[in-house]
């Protein structure tokens, strides 16, 4: 939202470099900032190219840790200041999301010093949008959700009490110490604290949330029927929704879009083509279609990358376009009509360019309602796909299997097992709904939720 | 469409790295019988050629028969002894939310703003974002336990004593009891299955009344002084219907897709489950065959959706399109 795309006279650049004394003063802000967590981001990259680098961070666990075991005094080793694992955890996550909270004002601000030091126009209709987004309870609503959720994802190792590599993964090779009830320090594999923390119904093999274990560890939202801890769970598996739906509606937006236009500009036989393959596509029952495909693609190279997140994502691209391209289609025709679109092809205008400059920007808001109201429907999906045993493959997390394996639970004191992520799943669609419902809003407020079939019907996911 | 769709099917099944052959045998077949099976079944032909017998056979219904899942059973016998089930729970599926959904949708529509109109409004908006796998977990789990959570109410032994899971009997429907029997014990699963069109509809048929409402020829109607309950039934009601086709319509995706899902929790041995048992055994011909049936029936529905408008909507006429 920085970065205005209107280039009327001179590019952005040179505007800057005339008067650098704003933005400058921005970017040293983004970077300070950027500096805190610097450390996670190296790591990240390294990681990819072989070897990760490890570099002090502020909001790691290692600066923060909550993982220590109480004495028979009942003082706690090893955790931050001393604090009960409890505290100590809430503490990293209160700074997690402040962190955040501060980026994005900052991205706020980087929007206004823009708009005030940069922009030509005192004024664009973009300014109305947002001042409407900023007067809708329910959208923001959906937004702050949607905030909570996306940090949820983005610092999942660090949100968690624990990491997945350390409880899920390889749970044997990782060691901590606990006080046994001889009252001495034991040594014990996180795996086999995991066996004696096990949450499988009964009222003394149940670990709750909210509540320690009997060696110490903290579990905000108790633990599966393995032992293993469910917030961390919960918090990488938000990650791969959040990674399948992105790329998704990434791909199949810049599909419907590039096919809007193109049907658009072109009409014809370009516009037949499309509606004949889009509609093919459209009449097959989608989840079905979808299962279909992942157990067809689930032996091949692609399903490996990231346990299968990514030919899921592909796959739901790649029969979501039509859905999302009926949706813009309308808009682009109206824009196409326009007397202004003529002008530009009888000045001469590339066709690119035209399609680019002069409709795209028309149909981007009402792909953005859309996607915000498909990925919901996408989350919903992935996770229906993994209660069947279908989406991710085992060992990563996905909300979705964690309903399939608390399903035998729902009446017993483990009851969290199926019910938290399934909340959470509730409340993340709801607010993907309310925050498209906001930009709808914002965008096009003569509308009203008028013409929004499409998107009541894509936001269920098919059926999940 | 019913071409293009099932040309997709066809090369998705033929064309992926899905070897039925292997499914047939098990992972330790030998050779000589993978060739055999794979000469008998005309894999070997060139691929163009089972492409024309594929689509040949489709379109004079000839389904095939199941290679993996039932070895030697007709898709045909495999469908009608599933399909029943799936029907059944289908059919009420949409009952609740035509009759839940649209009734709520007319009345928050109608009072606008009010309180009521803001419970059924959010309730209609979270019902609908709750994924019907998990709602069917919970439902199930509570009323297999009901005695505990409804003040000692018992579903189980409710009327007629069944298990909240399994398929319906649909032996005798003809008789009251078997009826109701078989009611009782889709119910769950209906009520599951159809919340999510409930919310699409009520909030759907919210907008559409409310449109309505607020249109010039009402204010005319009203001015001319035509009794509010008239009003409402016959010019409020029947114009705000016009929307809500489409969705009723496109609930079937959601039924399909939603059965496969609330048939596997339910233990409901439906085609939704058939499916998803051939798509996971690699049972090309059942799930090629299915599939055709699910096309053909998406487009049975969209021509009644057509001819619905013509019903409720006469401006739109037979040449007009809709």
């Amino acid at each position: 939202m920085s970065v205005d795309q209107e280039r009327d006279d001179a590019p952005i650049r040179e505007r800057i470099r005339e008067n650098p004394g704003p933005a400058l003063g921005w970017l040293a802000g983004a970077l300070l900032l950027f500096a805190l967590e610097a450390g996670a981001v190296v790591h990240l990259v390294t990681n990819l190219l072989g070897t990760p680098v490890e570099l002090p961070t502020l909001l790691s666990r290692d600066l923060i840790p909550n993982n220590g075991y109480q004495t028979s005094s009942g003082v706690w080793k090893d955790t931050f200041l001393g604090l009960a694992p409890a505290y100590a955890w809430a503490i990293r996550v209160v700074l997690v999301y402040a962190y955040a909270f501060v980026w994005m004002l900052w991205l706020w601000r980087g929007y206004l010093v823009f708009r005030e030091h940069y922009r030509y126009a005192d004024w664009t209709p973009r300014d109305d949008m947002i001042d409407r987004l900023r007067g809708h309870r329910w959208g923001q609503f959906g937004a702050v959700i949607v905030f909570g959720f996306v940090i949820l994802a983005l610092f999942a190792p660090a949100l968690g009490p624990t990491t997945v590599e350390r409880t899920i993964s390889n749970p044997y090779s990782h060691h901590i110490e606990y006080y046994n009830d001889q009252g001495q320090l034991e040594n014990i594999t996180v795996g086999a604290a995991n066996l004696g923390s096990r949450s499988q119904g009964t009222p003394d093999r149940n670990v709750g949330p909210m509540s320690y274990d009997n060696y110490g560890r903290w579990h905000p939202f108790g633990t599966l029927p393995t032992g293993k801890d469910m917030f961390t769970f919960m918090a990488a598996g938000a990650r791969v929704s959040l990674f399948i739906g992105l790329i998704s509606i990434g791909v199949s937006g810049f599909l419907a879009a590039a096919f809007a236009l193109l049907t658009a500009y072109y009409k014809g036989l370009v516009d037949l083509v499309v509606v004949i393959v889009g509609d093919s596509i459209m009449s097959l029952p989608r989840l079905l279609f979808v299962m279909l495909l992942s157990v067809v693609l689930g032996d091949t190279w692609i399903a490996d990358i990231y346990s299968g997140a990514l030919v899921l994502a592909l796959i739901f691209a790649g029969t979501g376009w039509p859905f999302l391209w009926r949706s813009v289609r309308g808009p682009a025709m109206q824009v196409s009509e326009q007397e202004w679109i003529d002008a530009a092809k009888s000045f001469g205008q590339r066709p690119s360019v035209t399609m680019k400059k002069h409709m795209a920007p028309y149909i981007l808001g009402y792909l953005l309602v859309y996607a915000s109201m498909t990925l919901g429907g996408i989350i919903v999906a992935v996770a229906g796909l993994s209660f069947l045993g279908l989406g991710i493959n085992p060992p990563t997390p996905e909300w979705g299997r964690a309903v399939d394996i608390g399903q035998s639970y729902v009446t017993t004191s483990s009851w969290h097992i199926s019910f938290i992520p399934g909340v959470m799943i509730v409340l993340v669609v709801t607010a993907f709904n309310a925050l498209g419902d906001g930009i709808r809003d914002a965008i096009d407020p003569q509308s009203e939720g008028g013409e929004g079939d499409g998107a009541e019907v894509a936001a269920t996911g098919g059926g999940a | 469409m019913l071409l293009f769709g099932a040309s997709i099917t066809f090369l998705v099944i033929r064309a992926g790295p899905l070897d039925p052959v292997s499914a047939i045998l098990g992972p330790q077949g030998d050779p000589q019988a993978y060739n055999a099976i794979r000469d008998q079944l005309g894999l070997d032909q060139p691929l163009w050629q089972q492409y024309i017998d594929y689509m040949v056979n489709m379109f004079t219904l000839n389904l095939g028969e199941s290679w993996v899942l039932q070895p030697d059973t007709s898709v045909y016998s495999l469908v009608v002894s599933y399909a029943p089930r799936t029907i059944w729970l289908g059919f009420w599926a949409v009952l609740i939310a035509i009759f839940v959904g649209i009734p709520l949708g007319f009345y928050a529509g109608l009072n606008p703003n009010t309180f009521s109109d803001y419970i059924a409004s959010f309730g209609g908006i979270v019902w609908r974002a709750m994924p019907n796998f998990w709602l069917a977990v919970i439902l199930m789990s509570v009323l297999s336990q009901s005695e505990k959570f409804f003040f000692g109410f018992n579903w189980e032994g409710f009327l007629y004593a069944t298990n909240v899971t399994g398929p319906p009997p649909l032996g005798d429907l003809t008789s009251v009891d078997g009826f109701l029997k078989a009611l009782k014990k889709i119910a769950p699963a209906a009520l599951v299955l159809g919340s999510a069109s409930m919310g699409n509809e009520m909030r759907i048929g919210r907008t559409a009344v409310l449109e309505t409402v607020n249109s010039n020829f009402i204010e005319t109607a009203r001015a001319k002084g035509v009794p509010p309950r008239s009003l409402v039934w016959k010019h409020i009601f029947r114009n705000a219907l016009i929307p809500l086709v489409p969705i009723i319509t496109g609930e079937a995706f959601i039924l399909l897709g939603g059965s496969v899902l609330v048939e596997s929790v339910f233990d409901i041995s439906g085609i939704g489950y058939l499916f998803f048992q051939a798509i996971k055994n690699g049972d090309m011909p059942l799930v090629g065959s299915l599939m055709f049936i699910f096309i053909l029936l998406v487009v049975l529905i969209n021509i009644m959706q057509d001819f619905l408008y013509t019903i409720i909507d006469p401006r739109v006429g037979y040449d007009g399109g809709a």
